[in-house]
């Protein structure tokens, strides 16, 4: 009986939500508001592929966050392969620049600041780019609703995001599918001028502690026609985490 | 010493057992070096030399506040680079075929973190030379092919909000190791020639080294302040000749006698070696104390990054002259490319003691530089140079770098040294080689 009434109340609450989308800025406030977590915790699964589909190279990492979109700091902590084994990265996001980022690296046992004037470099040479893998803040785009399509059998919104001029990116824009049952984000195509050059596709979105998370993620780089998957796994969301251990000197911990 | 360490390896091995958290990373790795040319100490062209190493990390399953670290390399060498010995202080010559490279305790709680034993503590900010680095020796039997060494000491520091203040103590010096001297990095002047050279070893001091530093980081400028106090780690080398043994006194030979060929007398000491050539040469190595004051920033902007380290030396033995170094670098990251390009220069260089082996100082002042381009997720090409800014000595690096599956990585690299004798780099110029290396990573 009560499952019955959630389900009730959770459609209503979708229909209540959908209706009050009248525009395409609320539709992605709403998208925001609902993955916005006090902190995440998952294992990463990073494969890439070249042109001819064949794997090229797999990293697995582990991912933390603390706070959420322009507030947020991450640490990725590689794990594999053998080589990258313990290099990790910071990244203290910031609302209105370019986030910033610092490297530790074993080997040669020191940190050191990243130089990231240009988002646009892959990540450890695979299909993200830096940019990619920062959180997008809603605020820092202009949206536009260009109309409804479905995406991998379900219904979605599909809505044109344009930088603002204090954000700087290496796109255009971007064309976003959320989803209109859970306002997930499924799908990103990202804009040089009119071209699409790198596509986002979203899949495998489950419920984790009450958010709805894409756990297959894939970006395809159009231009070298590699494509790079991201899996996630044993996602975890508003664990008990210390702002102490988002730090440069928290990063030599192994 | 060796209680310590024994005593550190029991715990670290009684926490293994029952470790909730245990990570560790090794490889093992073989390089070829071939050299086209040969030179006057070393008529050797080819040599091998193997790695292997293996770090673990355990923090108990109830005590998440501390984690235990242990290293060790086991390393092989057909050029007499390596001897078998077990070493754990870092201080022989060659380079020992057991080394303990890491044994060392890390201590959190909040704000505060204590690293404890044999570590590694870094303080550079740039890329290319590092004068603020002071407690990091290398190792130079291949002077442009170097690799750090760990130290021995205690390094608390305390972290609140963007400063962290930190302090070092080693308990003694590490020194950097110094080219062999019967190998082609060890170049001796014409004069030299045919004088034996005999090695004294090393003059350790007694005390150890502390240092201070307070860094500043986020933001839109970094920087950093260090204090230190303690000895320079490049070795200097004091020669002393060893003169002929004076001619005993004796009878005087009749001027009749053999074929009058010495006039001299046996009471006159100094006319018996007058005239002799010095045969023997007899070096020992010491570390004179050094006191370091430094500042260095690191200022990202929106076009480049701009790094600097600058050092003020002040040698407390009268002596010695103090100096600065310092080091200026932009960084700019285009696309796939990383480009580093800098300068580094030193006031007072004419105060440098003539037997120093130090590489920072005698590269200064030179251009700087570095690009690297990363092909695909597997492949790296870079290249490095240092240009001396008299144009006397010049030094080239090419390496290419390719990840074959999980594990292994294979690299090529290519090294060129040029320019005249009397220049620190330009000395180098018949030890231009070429390496290749194969590393298996577990």
């Amino acid at each position: 009986m009560s499952r019955v009434l959630y389900v009730v109340a959770v459609a209503a609450a979708l229909l209540t939500s959908a209706g009050a989308a009248e525009n395409a800025q609320q539709i992605v406030d709403e998208a925001q508001r609902r993955v916005t977590t006090k902190s995440e915790r998952y294992e990463g699964l990073l494969e890439s592929f070249n042109a001819s589909g064949k794997k090229t190279s797999e990293k697995r990492w582990t991912f933390l966050r603390i706070g959420a979109h322009g507030q947020s700091k991450s640490i990725i902590r590689f794990t594999a392969p053998a080589e990258v084994r313990g290099v990790a990265l910071l990244i203290v996001n910031r609302a209105d620049r370019a986030s910033d980022q610092w490297m530790w690296t074993p080997a040669l046992a020191r940190d050191r600041r990243i130089a990231l004037q240009d988002r646009s470099t892959r990540f450890f040479g695979t299909d993200f780019s830096f940019e990619d893998l920062e959180e997008r803040e809603a605020a820092q785009y202009t949206h536009q609703l260009l109309g409804e399509e479905s995406v991998a059998g379900a219904a979605a919104w599909k809505i044109e995001a344009v930088p603002k001029p204090t954000r700087s990116s290496q796109y255009a824009k971007q064309h976003v599918w959320i989803r209109k049952d859970n306002y997930a984000i499924v799908r990103i195509d990202s804009f040089v001028k009119e071209q699409v050059v790198r596509q986002l596709e979203m899949s495998d979105v489950r419920q984790v502690g009450g958010i709805w998370t894409a756990h297959d993620t894939m970006m395809t780089d159009h231009q070298r026609r590699t494509r790079t998957r991201l899996r996630l796994d044993k996602v975890e969301y508003n664990l008990p985490m210390n702002d102490d251990d988002f730090t440069v000197q928290a990063l030599r911990r192994q | 010493m060796k209680r310590l360490a024994a005593a550190a390896a029991l715990v670290l091995c009684s926490t293994v057992v029952q470790a909730q958290t245990f990570t560790h990373r090794g490889f093992a790795e073989g390089r070829f070096l071939a050299f086209p040319q040969t030179t006057v100490t070393d008529g050797t062209r080819a040599i091998a030399d193997g790695l292997l190493r293996e770090e673990v990390f355990v923090t108990p399953p109830t005590w998440a506040w501390l984690q235990f670290a242990a290293g060790l390399d086991l390393r092989g060498n057909s050029h007499d680079q390596v001897e078998n010995a077990i070493d754990i202080g870092d201080r022989s010559l060659r380079r020992p075929s057991v080394s303990i490279r890491r044994l060392s305790a890390t201590v959190n709680y909040g704000r505060f973190t204590a690293d404890i034993g044999k570590q590694f503590i870094r303080w550079a900010r740039a890329d290319v030379i590092n004068p603020i680095d002071r407690f990091a020796p290398r190792n130079y039997l291949n002077v442009v092919d170097t690799e750090f060494l760990p130290v021995s000491g205690v390094r608390p520091s305390v972290q609140i909000g963007n400063e962290t203040l930190e302090a070092v103590w080693t308990w003694h010096l590490t020194p950097s190791r110094m080219p062999l001297l019967d190998q082609r990095w060890t170049t001796l002047p014409p004069e030299a020639a045919g004088i034996s050279i005999e090695d004294a070893g090393s003059r350790f001091p007694a005390r150890g080294q502390v240092g201070a530093r307070w860094r500043h980081t986020g933001g839109r400028v970094e920087w950093g302040l260090s204090l230190f106090d303690g000895f320079t780690h490049h070795p200097h080398v004091q020669a002393t000749p060893i003169m002929p043994p004076v001619v005993p006194p004796g009878p005087v030979p009749d001027a009749n006698e053999g074929d009058g060929a010495s006039e001299e007398t046996p009471d006159d000491p100094d006319a018996s070696n007058g005239d002799a050539v010095i045969t023997n040469i007899e070096i020992t190595r010491t570390f004179p104390r050094l006191r370091m004051y430094a500042v260095d920033t690191a200022i990202p902007t929106r076009w480049l990054t701009f790094k600097a380290e600058w050092a003020y030396f002040a040698p407390p033995d009268h002596a010695l002259r103090s100096y600065t170094l310092f080091v200026l670098e932009v960084e700019r990251q285009l696309g796939e490319w990383l480009l580093t390009g800098g300068y580094a220069g030193e006031t007072n260089a004419e105060s440098a003691p003539p037997l120093a082996f130090d590489p920072e100082r005698a590269i200064a002042p030179a251009f700087v530089g570095r690009a690297s381009y990363t092909v695909d997720p597997r492949r790296t090409i870079a290249v490095e140079f240092a240009a001396r800014q008299n144009g006397d000595g010049q030094y080239f690096k090419g390496d290419y770098s390719h990840a074959i599956r999980q594990r292994w990585r294979a690299t090529v690299t290519a090294i060129v040294l040029s320019g005249s004798n009397d220049d620190f780099l330009g000395q180098f110029d018949r030890n231009s080689h070429l390496t290749t290396a194969l590393r298996f990573s577990f």
